[in-house]
């Protein structure tokens, strides 16, 4: 008994003199066993069990992140590595995991550190998933406080951050893409070894990419000393390029500060993605705009140009108001009057009919079109509406309520949802396996994101992804050249993320901009788009190969 | 948990706040907050601190909140156990209404005495590897020194006032506040002594393993800074921990019966 620290408390019965004294004040009977009922519903009545649980009726989670959280809090005692494989939920474990140490009162404030691109979007899933009210840092905020700070390592580590955030003490830090911290030597490193904390948690999908003591260094964050010292560490296993699992000691002591679930033993069944690309080709008389647009020698701002090709692959009327803006900014241009004139000209486009077939073919059930431009959201609408077709639109500039009721009416009544933007968190669209991408966004992100509104957990049909693309166009170049080599209507969500922030890519559509902007030649932009994807191709594997490095058993 | 009615339990909130309530439909409340509750619950400083400064009347907001599923989609705020609007109602009321002075309602004919009771509800919670906390209610009579556990479920059979009826006159305690609540928590030092402690013994195993593999770690530099820092960190995480507050309590007046068995 005399090691446990035993507090008592005096205030209770000070402040009961002082309002005696003072004749109150003093609360009502209802309001006080109000207040009770309250206090009862707030006690931990275990050490046990995930009392987070009964706080979140509104998340389902897996089996495997339930495990996860329980093994972490009850037998690693808050300090593990969270090595899942890309899109098992890392995340949800992590918020459980926090959210329970909060409902306990062991936490009160945190920091999060993460990749800059994912600042927010940690942000919002603590907020909207765990009730976590997870801010993300300013440049006027304090490091200390009870908050539960979310930035990026990058920013924390710089001075004045740096020195403002290894003066204060958290209960509860956490890294993800921890595989960064690998190298002990790197400034990273050092700096995370040094902010005083009572849990952490390290997240990352690739715990051993190469060497033995990257996951040496890992481990030393949380609980130096378990694989034994650095000297001896390296005696044994430097240049043992043998796999983990050759030492089985070794694999069980790394077993007890990290938790790895991988697809294959996890029940999760993920529904898989079909993906088919439908050809189209351009009427002859489309064709022949296309081409003029592609000749106008008076716009030799390639990007400027490449806007143009696009719309015209998308519609008729999204090229159309680009021509007139390009109009008003020139001037009196006959080649470009002629072109308008041409487009005027023009039947329904061609890639409206194959969408409309493509529906039909469908049948009842329901479609997603998404597309790039707000005109041809517009066109499609009416489109479609002329073949009986009932459709809702969407867009990011609705308010919130507006786009719960688009999405209503989508599940109640309209059998196609068209459209503008995908990135909006939270809609859930799962009731849903048709997707169809109109045209082709230049940010591989954006596509992921639109994909992983239907294809998410909980998502119970097979995914059905349909790209519309018309031959010879530039389009072409783009699903050929990029998207199909990268791989990308197959990858596993998040983990394209996750490579982007490697290669310090923030802003993908920049990157194919200038691209095309510093190209002189088509040709030049295809060796040059060839390239890129090639790198991100080759992280792609490099990752995977380091996930399997250790699973092979 | 012990809210079985969650839609019940903010009605009468509201209601004991005084604040105009609708609850026509199941599942869907709508309420005119007073001042108190709009300076309480919307976190909106600058506009009371502004009509102030105008030396003008502020208005209330008004709140629709939806606690049936099915309604999730209505116009309004969700409001489940998890929420933080509900967290937000659970802190302003275990904050603000801890201590009463009541006195047990009565029809009486005659002169009839009140006694003194001294009401304390006690939060225990036990830290190590992990936390578990514990609510018991005493009570204790300042007359006679009776104890009784569960006082909070025995005067929830009661009808309790501010006010002390006609007719009722109370009787003035022997025992003072301060002598009284020493030996309540003496029963609770008691009680927590006579528990099993399994769960510091496991902790400060722990604690003991994991300062010895530290140790280790840093065997050729035992005076190496992170080493002090990381064996702060192990104390702070795993040292076996007691704490005894009180959350609520005050003081009732009660009949002579009491508790009925």
């Amino acid at each position: 008994m005399d090691f446990i620290k035993l507090q008592t408390d005096q205030t209770f019965i000070k402040e009961l003199e002082k309002r005696v004294e003072s004749d109150g004040p003093f609360t009502s009977h209802q309001l006080f066993s109000l207040a009770h009922q309250a206090d009862q519903a707030k006690i931990i009545p275990s050490f046990t069990g995930l009392r987070s649980l009964d706080f979140l009726p509104h998340m389902s989670f897996l089996d495997h992140q339930l495990v996860t959280a329980k093994e972490t809090i009850e037998k690693m005692n808050g300090r593990a590595i969270l090595a899942d494989e890309v899109g098992l939920g890392k995340t949800i474990e992590a918020g459980l995991i926090l959210k329970e140490y909060m409902l306990r009162g062991l936490v009160k404030n945190a920091l999060i550190l993460v990749p800059a691109s994912l600042v927010n979007q940690w942000v919002n899933e603590l907020n909207q998933k765990f009730y976590i009210p997870a801010v993300s840092h300013r440049k006027n905020y304090n490091w200390d406080g009870n908050y539960i700070l979310v930035s990026s390592l990058d920013t924390a580590k710089r001075s004045p951050h740096r020195e403002a955030i290894l003066a204060n003490e958290y209960d509860f830090v956490l890294i993800d893409e921890a595989h960064k911290l690998k190298n002990h030597k790197t400034k990273n490193y050092q700096f995370v070894r040094q902010i005083k904390k009572k849990y952490c948690l390290l997240l990352t999908a690739t715990p051993i990419q190469n060497d033995l003591m990257e996951i040496f260094n890992l481990i030393a964050i949380l609980r130096p000393g378990h694989l034994g010292d650095m000297t001896t560490f390296k005696q044994k296993y430097t240049g043992n390029k043998g796999k983990v699992e050759a030492d089985t000691y070794l694999k069980q002591l790394i077993e007890r500060v990290m938790i790895r679930n991988t697809r294959e033993n996890t029940d999760l069944k993920p529904s898989n993605r079909h993906i088919n690309t439908i050809w189209v080709d351009f009427s002859k008389d489309e064709a022949s705009v296309y081409d003029r647009l592609n000749n106008l020698k008076k716009v030799n701002d390639m990007f400027t140009k490449m806007t143009l090709l696009r719309e015209m692959c998308s519609s008729r009327e999204a090229c159309y108001l680009s021509l007139n803006k390009l109009l008003e900014s020139r001037g009196e241009d006959e080649d470009i009057q002629s072109i308008i004139q041409d487009i005027g000209q023009l039947p329904a486009h061609s890639k409206a009919d194959k969408a409309v077939e493509l529906i039909q073919s469908i049948g009842d059930e329901k479609v997603i079109i998404f597309t790039e431009y707000r005109a041809t959201q517009l066109y499609l609408q009416w489109y479609l509406q002329q073949h009986g077709i009932s459709s809702v639109p969407f867009q990011g500039g609705f308010k919130r309520g507006k786009k719960d009721w688009m999405i209503q009416l989508f599940r109640d009544r309209a059998q196609v949802l068209i459209a503008t933007e995908a990135g909006a968190e939270g809609i859930n669209l799962q009731f849903c396996h048709h997707l169809i991408n109109y045209d082709l966004p230049w940010n591989p992100m954006k596509i992921e994101q639109r994909i992983g509104r239907i294809h998410r957990f909980g998502q119970e049909n097979d995914v059905k992804i349909y790209n519309i693309a018309i031959k010879n166009t530039i389009e072409e170049h783009i699903l050929t050249i990029l998207y199909e080599k990268i791989q990308l209507f197959e990858n596993v969500i998040g983990e394209l993320d996750a490579i982007l922030s490697e290669l310090n890519i923030n802003n993908f559509d920049k990157e194919i901009e200038s691209i095309y902007a510093e190209s002189d030649s088509l040709g030049e932009a295809k060796i040059k788009l060839e390239n890129l994807a090639s790198i991100v191709h080759q992280m792609a594997n490099e990752n995977k190969a380091a996930g399997e490095y250790y699973d092979n058993r | 948990m012990t809210i079985a009615n969650l839609e019940s339990f903010i009605v009468e909130f509201f209601n004991a706040y005084g604040c105009n309530v609708q609850n026509q439909e199941s599942g869907v409340i709508q309420v005119e907050l007073t001042e108190e509750l709009d300076k309480a619950l919307m976190n909106r400083p600058f506009y009371w601190h502004y009509m102030k400064s105008l030396n003008q009347q502020g208005v209330p907001m008004s709140l629709t909140l939806i606690t049936d599923p099915d309604k999730r989609d209505m116009k309004g705020e969700w409001i489940d156990i998890g929420s933080p609007r509900l967290q937000q109602i659970f802190n302003h009321v275990t904050s603000q209404e801890k201590y009463v002075l009541l006195f047990q309602e009565v029809e009486a004919e005659i002169n009839t005495p009140l006694y003194p009771w001294l009401l304390a509800n006690f939060k225990i919670s036990y830290s190590g590897r992990q936390k578990k906390e514990e609510l018991i209610s005493l009570g204790i009579h300042l007359l006679n020194g009776k104890m009784i556990v569960n006082m909070m479920d025995e005067l929830e059979k009661l009808t309790l006032k501010q006010q002390i009826s006609d007719l009722c006159y109370t009787i003035t305690p022997i025992i003072t506040l301060s002598s009284g609540y020493k030996r309540l928590e003496k029963i609770i030092l008691n009680y927590i002594d006579n528990q099993p402690k399994e769960w510091a013994n496991e902790a400060m195993e722990t604690l003991n393993e994991e300062i010895a593999l530290l140790q280790h770690f840093y065997q050729d530099d035992l005076d190496d800074k992170i080493l002090k820092k990381e064996v702060e960190e192990l104390n702070n995480r795993y040292t076996p921990e007691i704490n005894i507050e009180v959350i609520s309590g005050g003081i009732v007046y009660l009949l002579d019966n009491f508790p009925k068995s």
